[in-house]
């Protein structure tokens, strides 16, 4: 059995969100000095630490290791010397050509030209770096700060740190066709109050699960709420200070707004042509990176705190894990290319883009030799490697960092998991030193005892 | 032959000494001090020195010569093919050094004569004694001469060597031929002969005689621990002192005088101006009793009988019979499984499954039903292969205890590789569960707030890691290894030779088939007719094909236990990095508990040792923590509230006297349990109402002092072992092995991991717990977790509970099953209401309730044709089900 402390000022406050109280009394029970915030459950939106860039971010996670020199990091020098031996091992060109997109003129390969296009919207980061190579450790590493125990994620973190705008979603939306390489580590809250935890949502007729009313109709199942009610409050009426009762009883409340406000979330039924055109969507359609991302609009729009879009599992044919064979990028990246292109686009004719962040990572990026000149595929590489920041108060078409000739090693402005932590931290008004959590002992943050704003990559 | 080797020695010490520079150094070896040995440590030994980055160290000639991951820093005598210098000059296409700033023209051109001029490198005496006679003691000696003293000689600093061992000094600096050192390794002394079972080359003879000739210099010889001291008021800090049992105080009420729980808590609300409330009613004391030791609601009618029996010992009766029910050993067995953070799987990236896991949980189970003395308890979970025991069954019961060990988690792709990560695991737990100290926070660096020395951590560390942890597999070897068998080793081995040999040329074609399968990843493969897809194909078929193989083993009992290793010290991991490591560490507890060290003569991993400081009763950690857990069960919240915490950063106790009481009693009474939830359960304090009473809580809003019982939300099992008790759907028979796959067909990998969760109809306790893969239900209603050991429950409260409780489809047919049983239970619906509310609710409905029931089931009826179903769910969504008071 759980413990339960009445407290009286939570007590009161649960009454009044509960709407037991009217609202004219509560200054005068609490005294006067309690904030709105305080008075709303540990979801309600919570200051950040200063002033804050953005509000809100959108995390797009490419699984299995996309390759830097193959998509962000041109590395002319390695197709000149593509088949030389060095050591062992041989170097290998990339696949795909490289072109100046934007004012900018910053350099992306054919495999994402509708990213080009919005290029100067975007910051690429050319000096990744993780701290471990392999699909595990690093997944969980770029999402929850460690490399090997659980901890909990960089959503769970913002949650806990700003709370949510929107009660009748969850704070933190994870859109997963498939689990990526640690399951559920990725978005576990750990030994953070579990409402912060990610909710998984899997595209389909229902993503939230139990979010569709089993009774056979909407006045059956209120009548049941009713009577759910009735017994509340006649268990209530001898119990009248126990804050736990009382938020039991919202959240009946909050569900029932949740049932009615969150299927409408993911019906896209009412957008335009035109936005499914910039999303590459089929109408009618739920499938595909497109679904993943117009949902995320939806879910930004309305007051969803951190939403994270994950494109392919575990299985190496289905993710960008390209050990074997590189062009089987060409089925994956136009499959995310222009739904990416077309959720800033929109972000943007929206006047979202200037308070979403929006992020494009992955766990590494891919090797630059490989053991035989024949080969097709590349191994992992996390001491170098790509990813992009967008909105939030980040530099569009700026390229960030070196890495040397062949993308091997980072040779300027690294950015480590940690520093990329911090800094978007930062850009939601929350220090990564300061927001910290205590558990075994221990005050936790999400960057350990790493990390650092990193300034060069700020607008 | 002694002669001859000798001979032999003086002409190679000889020959080594003349080919050393003459007199004053010469001109090249004075160029290298003045120009290029401070370009190296100013500009490059923070990456190339100890880090070592890329492979490259350029703190010695041979260092800098063997070079590092792209090859031979330097050649001497070809500065244009040394990459050195095409890193510094910036020739090179991709290595371009220094990362932080180009070097100086001068700079470069220094470096470029100095290399010409064949890189003479005049050898400091540390790099002597770190290339040439480091290593040979490191090689040779150590494995004797380290922590365990082999005849009382230890080879880890200059001044052990000079104290010597049991024939006097190992060295007398300047003079090889007197020490005896070199007459052991020359082999000349008439006894000493040194290494025992070989010879040293005669370069390493002759490295060591000069080093010995030159003064035996050993620069920063392996860092001692430097000196922890304990501060006095870290000794004094409460938690750390003896555990002291003093009288209860008298209370001026008689009932409150009884039982010394009430007495002391009665004290603590008199002198805090409190009065304790009224007592619960006798329905409410059994449904809260009832779910306290057995995680169950009581049925109607125990509660009838429980209101009608007025005989003095009722309640006694009824807390008898529910700690001899297997319920109980399942109830609080899961609050230990918590603690340990029990799971079926191994954690590792691809999931491995450990079918014997279930063995220790439901020892675990066992020993709480049997009331196993606590420390017994502790003992056989650290140490007990090792204990003494009676009978084959005891012996094998002990050492599935074991399995505590074994349970911790295996982490990322080579688990075995990262060894240290679940070690760390092991260690974090042992402290917080056992000692309720955060002893993982020391193993980097010492404890920020508590006495606890990184010393202490790795003399902790030495006992695991000589200890071995069976392997579940992992995705680069996927075979099980070093799991422990009922009939011992070597019979098992005896045994299993025949399968074993029949199974290896299987094994062998299918890592064949598996390498083949990744060589798509290495070249371009253009024989015809193989491709990946075709190779993963017949990979495919050899899995499938060695099963009935895997399958035609006998079936010998297996535990997932430990058993002993070769005993070992180890040295401090600085900064936790297991590379980078310290001095060596004596095996042994922490020091702010009596600090003893393993004896010199101990010859095993010190599991034993620890198992007895463990549970000494010198320790007033394990006591008073497992006090002080009881207690929070019983009442949501302990007298330490912080409970896996006694350190400075926990919360300090509310009721000092009290715990120690609680802790000096439970010890007294043979570390019984039950004894323990006896005397609780007896107590006024226990016994009294949960409702609010306004002058109390205007002082102490938070219940500190106990004048109420604290309502308790069910927690997650409790809920759905409840609801299936009352559907009739529970199976109440213990669980047994979860039908994984027979485990010589494991090939999970990160890319295909093990995912299967099979369900069973028994008690939550027995549902598979996974550690990759998250279990929405518990997770929504904040249960168990497989990888966080957790010592408080929380009780969230979010909508998305409340949606699973309006729409799963669990809450669906449960309600069905519910509302058929209350139709069953009374011919009309007053009498079913009265049902469903006693069953449910755990108390008679009054008549208006009776009446308002009535009335929504006819609004229910127009609606639906089973309004009994929507009844019955609603109750089971409401407050009355979902808390006890």
């Amino acid at each position: 059995m759980l413990s339960n402390t009445p407290d009286r000022r939570t007590a009161i406050r649960s009454l009044a969100a509960g709407g037991l109280l009217l609202p004219g009394i509560l200054s005068e029970l609490l005294g006067g000095n309690a904030s709105a915030a305080e008075l709303e459950n540990p979801l309600a939106p919570k200051p950040p630490h200063f002033k804050p860039k953005a509000k809100r971010v959108i995390f797009l996670f490419m699984t299995g290791g996309v390759s830097h020199i193959d998509s962000f990091d041109p590395k002319p020098y390695l197709t000149q010397n593509h088949g030389k031996a060095v050591g062992k091992n041989f170097y290998k060109g990339a696949d795909w050509k490289f072109q100046r997109y934007g004012k900018s003129g910053i350099e992306v390969s054919d495999l994402f030209p509708e990213t080009g296009k919005v290029i100067d919207d975007i910051c690429v980061i050319r000096s990744m770096k993780n701290i471990n190579g392999d699909h595990f450790g690093a997944t969980i590493g770029i999402h929850t700060g460690s490399a090997t125990f659980n901890r909990p994620s960089m959503g769970s973190w913002v949650s806990y740190g700003l709370g949510t705008e929107n009660q009748n979603l969850p704070s933190f939306v994870v859109i997963a066709p498939e689990l990526p390489y640690a399951g559920g580590q990725v978005y576990g809250s750990d030994f953070l109050p579990v409402l912060h935890q990610g909710t998984r949502i899997i595209p389909g007729p229902e993503p939230i699960s139990n979010m569709k009313r089993r009774a056979a109709t909407a006045e059956l199942q209120q009548t049941e709420l009713q009577l759910t009610e009735y017994f509340n409050r006649q268990h209530l009426a001898e119990r009248e200070t126990d804050s736990n009762l009382a938020a039991r009883i919202k959240s009946f409340e909050t569900a029932f707004g949740m049932q009615k406000e969150a299927p409408e979330a993911f019906d896209i039924s009412k957008e335009s042509d035109a936005t499914l055109k910039l999303y590459g969507l089929e109408r009618g359609s739920t499938k595909g990176f497109g679904w993943q991302c117009l949902v995320a609009r939806r879910l930004a729009e309305r007051g969803v705190r951190f939403v994270e879009l994950i494109d392919g599992g575990t299985s190496i044919d289905h993710n960008w894990d390209a050990h074997a064979y590189m062009p089987v990028y060409n089925k994956l990246a136009p499959a995310v290319d222009t739904p990416i292109a077309g959720l800033l686009k929109d972000l943007k004719s929206r006047g979202m883009l200037d308070d979403t962040i929006v992020v494009w990572t992955t766990e590494f990026g891919r090797t630059p030799t490989v053991p035989d000149p024949s080969a097709e595929g590349r191994g992992h590489h996390a001491t170098a490697y790509s990813s992009w920041v967008a909105g939030g108060g980040f530099a569009g078409g700026r390229a960030y960092g070196v890495s040397d000739d062949i993308g091997g090693i980072v040779v300027q402005d690294e950015v480590s998991v940690h520093d990329l932590q911090a800094t978007i931290l930062n850009q939601l008004g929350l220090d990564h030193l300061k927001l910290t959590y205590r558990h075994a002992g221990r005050d936790y943050r999400l960057t350990d005892v790493h990390g650092k704003v990193v300034k060069g990559i700020l607008a | 032959m002694i002669a001859m080797r000798f001979v032999l020695f003086l002409a190679v010490s000889l020959s080594a000494i003349a080919a050393e520079p003459a007199g004053t150094p010469d001109a090249k070896a004075e160029f290298f001090e003045a120009k290029i040995r401070p370009l190296f440590v100013s500009r490059c030994l923070s990456c190339h020195g100890d880090a070592a980055s890329g492979g490259l160290r350029l703190d010695a000639r041979d260092a800098v010569l063997k070079g590092g991951k792209s090859g031979p820093a330097i050649v001497p005598g070809k500065p244009a093919d040394s990459l050195l210098l095409q890193a510094v000059a910036h020739t090179h296409p991709r290595l371009k050094m220094p990362p932080n700033g180009q070097l100086d023209p001068q700079e470069v051109l220094q470096l470029d004569q100095w290399i010409k001029d064949g890189a003479v490198w005049p050898e400091s005496p540390r790099e002597f004694f770190l290339s040439k006679v480091k290593p040979v003691f490191d090689a040779n000696c150590m494995a004797c001469h380290d922590g365990s003293a082999q005849a009382g000689l230890k080879l880890d600093s200059r001044e052990s060597l000079l104290k010597g061992g049991k024939s006097g000094p190992a060295i007398i600096p300047g003079d090889p031929q007197k020490s005896l050192l070199m007459q052991a390794v020359r082999q000349d002394h008439d006894t000493l002969k040194m290494p025992p079972a070989g010879h040293l080359s005669e370069d390493a003879i002759a490295s060591l005689g000069k080093w010995v000739k030159d003064g035996a210099i050993w620069p920063e010889g392996p860092a001692k621990a430097p000196e922890y001291v304990l501060r006095p008021d870290q000794k004094a800090f409460w938690s750390f002192q003896p555990i002291r049992k003093s009288t209860p105080p008298q209370a001026d009420r008689a009932d409150w005088n009884r039982n010394p729980i009430d007495q002391f808590i009665y004290a603590k609300l008199k002198e805090k101006g409190l009065s304790p409330g009224k007592k619960a009613d006798r329905a409410t004391l059994l449904r809260r009793a009832t779910f306290d030791l057995t995680g169950l609601p009581p049925t109607r009618e125990e509660i009838a009988a429980f209101e009608a029996d007025r005989s003095p010992d009722a309640f006694e009766k009824r807390i008898d019979k529910m700690l001899a029910s297997q319920q109980y050993g399942e109830r609080w067995g899961r609050h230990w499984l918590d603690l340990v953070r029990y799971a079926d799987t191994a954690g590792d990236a691809a999931d491995f499954p450990v079918p014997e896991m279930y063995k220790y949980r439901n020892y675990v189970i066992n020993a709480f039903t049997k009331d196993k003395p606590y420390d017994q308890f502790l003992r056989e979970q650290i140490a007990g292969d090792l204990l003494p025991w009676k009978s084959d069954d005891q012996h094998w019961e002990q050492t599935v205890a074991t399995g505590y060990i074994t349970v911790s988690r295996r982490v990322g792709v080579s688990p075995t590789g990262d060894r240290h990560v679940t070690l760390e695991d092991t260690i974090g737990n042992f402290g917080q569960t056992m000692l309720g100290l955060s002893v993982g926070c020391a193993r980097c660096h010492d404890h920020k707030f508590d006495p606890i020395p990184t010393a202490d951590y790795y003399a902790l560390y030495g006992i695991f890691d000589s200890t071995t942890y069976p392997a579940s597999g992992e995705e680069h070897n996927p075979y099980r290894r070093d799991m422990v068998y009922r009939v011992g080793k070597e019979k098992a081995a005896e045994i299993l030779k025949p399968f074993d040999e029949a199974f290896a040329p299987w094994k062998k074609l299918e890592r064949q088939k598996f390498n083949e399968y990744q060589e798509f990843q290495d070249k371009k493969i253009l024989t015809p007719g193989r491709s990946r897809e075709v190779v993963w194909k017949e990979l495919t078929e050899v899995r499938e094909n060695l099963r009935p193989i895997a399958e035609s083993y006998p079936a010998l009992e297996t535990a997932w236990a430990v058993s002993e290793g070769k005993p070992h010290d180890v040295k401090i991991q600085i900064y936790g990095e297991p590379k980078n490591t310290g001095a060596l560490v004596r095996r042994g507890f922490p020091l702010i508990l009596g600090g003893m060290k393993l004896p010199e003569s101990g010859t095993g991993s010190g599991r034993l040792e620890l198992a007895q400081w463990l549970t000494d009763p010198k320790n007033p950690l394990p006591a008073r923590v497992i006090a002080n857990r009881i207690w929070h069960y019983h009442f949501g919240k302990g007298i330490v509230t912080s409970t896996s915490d006694f350190g400075v950063r926990g919360a300090a106790p509310t009721h000092p006297e009290l715990l120690d009481y609680l802790a000096a009693r439970f010890v007294e009474d043979g570390w019984s349990f039950k004894k323990m939830h006896k005397l609780i359960l007896l107590s006024e304090t226990y016994q009294l109402a949960s409702a609010d009473i306004p002058a109390n809580s205007a002082t102490d809003p938070q219940n500190s002092y106990l004048w109420r019982q604290n309502r308790q939300r069910l927690d997650a099992e409790e809920i759905s072992d409840s609801i299936r008790l009352l559907s009739g759907t529970l199976d109440l028979s213990m669980g047994e092995r979860h039908p994984f796959p027979n485990e010589r067909t494991y090939f999970y990998r990160q890319h295909e991991p093990f995912g299967a969760n099979y369900q069973n109809p028994r008690r939550s306790v027995y549902a598979m717990q996974q550690r990759i893969t998250k279990n929405p239900y518990l997770d929504l209603f904040d249960g168990s977790d497989g990888n966080l050991p957790v010592g408080e429950r929380r009780s969230t409260t979010t909508s998305l509970q409340a949606l699973y409780l309006m729409n799963s489809e669990f809450m669906d047919q449960q309600s069905k099953l519910i509302s058929a049983k209350a139709i069953a239970a009374a011919p009309d619906a007053p009498g079913r209401v009265r049902w469903a509310y006693e069953t449910i609710f755990g108390r008679a409905p009054k008549a208006n309730e009776l009446q308002q029931s009535q009335e929504f089931l006819r609004k229910f009826g127009k609606e639906t044709d089973t309004p009994w179903k929507s009844y019955i769910h609603a109750m089971l969504s409401s407050n009355p089900f979902l808390f006890v008071d």
